[in-house]
């Protein structure tokens, strides 16, 4: 266990550049964050804006440019196995094995993560009460709806207890029951000290869930702190009104109109 | 390894599941094994020609029925479907040596290809097709045609590792039928014309094919048979080497 209390997840100027035929691409141009241990930290920004490409590289799945991340104190790129152990993973998109069952996919991380045979099953049943797939538990995930699709997923993240875990729009393309239920397993998890770092791009569940958010924009951080201060902050700075919400916060950090925003980000009032 | 075996037996579950795609890599090689007999075995009658060494036509052609079965690559169209669907990243988020990742699917391979070949020579025996070579020669030509389908399995995902796209990695397979039909696949080599002849000659898949075909029509004759496992090993480990090389770089 992490026990020197910095950050769960630290990044120092990461950079990401991508080298294609048209030349390089900047996707993420020296983006600090320092997520508290325990925290709910939501990372926003509008498509194309960086956000899975800096999760990418904090899991390890992609290569850091330059800069450097950490998890719970462990260099991601220079100890990607040990970072690995520490940190939960659910993608954008639920990737499963359609072809097994609930069960055998939790069964087999289990086995990934080092568990016996025995000890796999049991976490199988565990999580599988957890997020409430205890009856589809032996039937194979092609018959899975999306949003028993995207629980799994969180149950197959959770298999070795991570420290930090990470979810990349988890409850993208959820109808409104499905979020919520997402929602609350999520503040149940963290209520057990998990670290939760989560990409967004539903600004009220950002504003439900989340300690701490950072907006990305353009590869870069453009606001960062608790929804109540970002808020504050934005009421102060045009001197006082209607008191902003989350989404005039994002509108403003990212220099777009709800006009120009309507057509890039879900505002989402369910 | 206890990563690449449970990766593995997790594939063999899947290739079980897809019973449709086993169907075809049975289907196919022997649809082509009773028309490229039933259109050659008069022009070349047993009793009257001397390469068949007193068997019939179809017992010359297993060894392309078998290479054929061997060489659907499902393990890469699998593998490719799972980066396509993001289960690959997961995957690949988990504290596993990497090459435990492809390396299982093809263990996995290995088998399917030993139940694939048993069963296929064992449908053709009661068509009058024997193994001269009998038991041992039996089971040198199982183990052979399942190496070679690990072998072409790893060619296939390296397609799979390095364009993620399953529709490359479909027509990157077909490669192996120039490959396959550059060979004394319907007569021996020294009946070939010149061209062909050194077509062949230069061609791996001759000295598999030549293996497989010597453990059905003879005894044990180990010259023709060793090339065969050479090609193998020696392609074996080149595709190991590469494909371990790719998802190391995976990025």
């Amino acid at each position: 266990m992490y026990t020197d209390g910095g950050p769960a997840v630290r990044a120092e100027g990461l950079v990401k550049r991508f080298t294609g035929r048209d030349g390089d691409v900047d996707a993420v141009r020296g983006v600090d964050l320092d997520v508290g241990a325990g925290e709910i930290f939501g990372f926003l920004g509008p498509n194309g804006a960086g956000k899975s490409t800096t999760v990418r590289m904090l899991t390890t799945l992609l290569s850091i440019t330059s800069g450097r991340a950490e998890v719970m104190g462990v260099d991601v790129a220079r100890e990607p196995d040990e970072a690995r152990r520490r940190i939960g993973v659910a993608l954008q998109e639920a990737g499963l094995d359609p072809r097994q069952t609930g069960r055998e996919l939790l069964v087999l991380h289990g086995r990934l993560f080092g568990l016996s045979g025995a000890r796999a099953a049991e976490r199988a049943k565990e999580l599988l009460a957890l997020v409430e797939l205890e009856d589809a538990a032996d039937r194979v995930l092609k018959g899975y709806s999306g949003g028993m699709q995207r629980r799994l997923d969180l149950a197959a993240a959770l298999v070795h207890e991570p420290e930090v875990l990470f979810l990349d729009e988890p409850t993208t393309g959820l109808d409104p029951a499905s979020r919520l239920t997402i929602w609350d397993e999520l503040r149940r998890i963290n209520g057990h000290g998990t670290t939760v770092f989560l990409t967004t791009q539903y600004l009220e569940e950002a504003d439900q869930l989340c300690d701490r958010i950072a907006i990305i924009d353009r590869g870069r951080i453009v606001r960062q702190g608790t929804p109540g201060q970002l808020k504050a902050e934005l009421w102060e700075r045009r001197g006082g009104g209607d008191e902003p919400t989350l989404d005039d916060v994002f509108l403003d950090a990212t220099g777009r109109t709800r006009e120009l925003g309507a057509g890039e980000v879900q505002e989402v009032t369910a | 390894m206890s990563a690449t075996i449970a990766l593995g037996r997790r594939a063999l579950r899947e290739a079980v599941r897809q019973p449709d795609a086993l169907f075809m890599t049975m289907f196919i090689p022997l649809f082509f094994l009773v028309v490229n007999t039933g259109q050659a075995a008069e022009i070349f009658p047993s009793a009257s020609t001397e390469f068949l060494k007193g068997q019939g036509y179809g017992a010359f052609q297993l060894p392309i029925t078998l290479l054929l079965a061997a060489s659907f690559g499902m393990a890469a169209l699998f593998l490719v479907e799972e980066i396509e669907g993001g289960y690959f990243d997961k995957l690949r988020a988990i504290p596993v040596p990497r090459y435990s990742i492809v390396l299982g699917r093809l263990v996995a391979e290995g088998a399917k290809g030993l139940v694939l070949a048993t069963v296929i020579v064992l449908l053709a025996l009661p068509f009058g097709i024997t193994i001269a070579s009998g038991i041992p020669g039996f089971l040198l030509l199982v183990l052979l045609t399942a190496s070679w389908g690990v072998v072409y399995a790893g060619f296939m995902q390296l397609i799979a590792l390095k364009t993620r796209s399953a529709a490359a990695t479909n027509s990157g397979g077909l490669i192996f039928f120039p490959l396959l039909f550059l060979t004394p696949n319907f007569v021996p080599r020294d009946l070939l014309t010149e061209p062909m002849e050194i077509a062949a000659t230069v061609n791996p898949v001759t000295y598999l094919m030549e293996a497989l075909r010597s453990l059905i029509l003879d005894d044990l004759v180990w010259d023709e048979i060793l090339p065969g496992f050479g090609v193998v090993l020696a392609l074996g480990v080149v595709m190991l080497v590469l494909n371990v090389r790719m998802i190391e770089r995976y990025d």
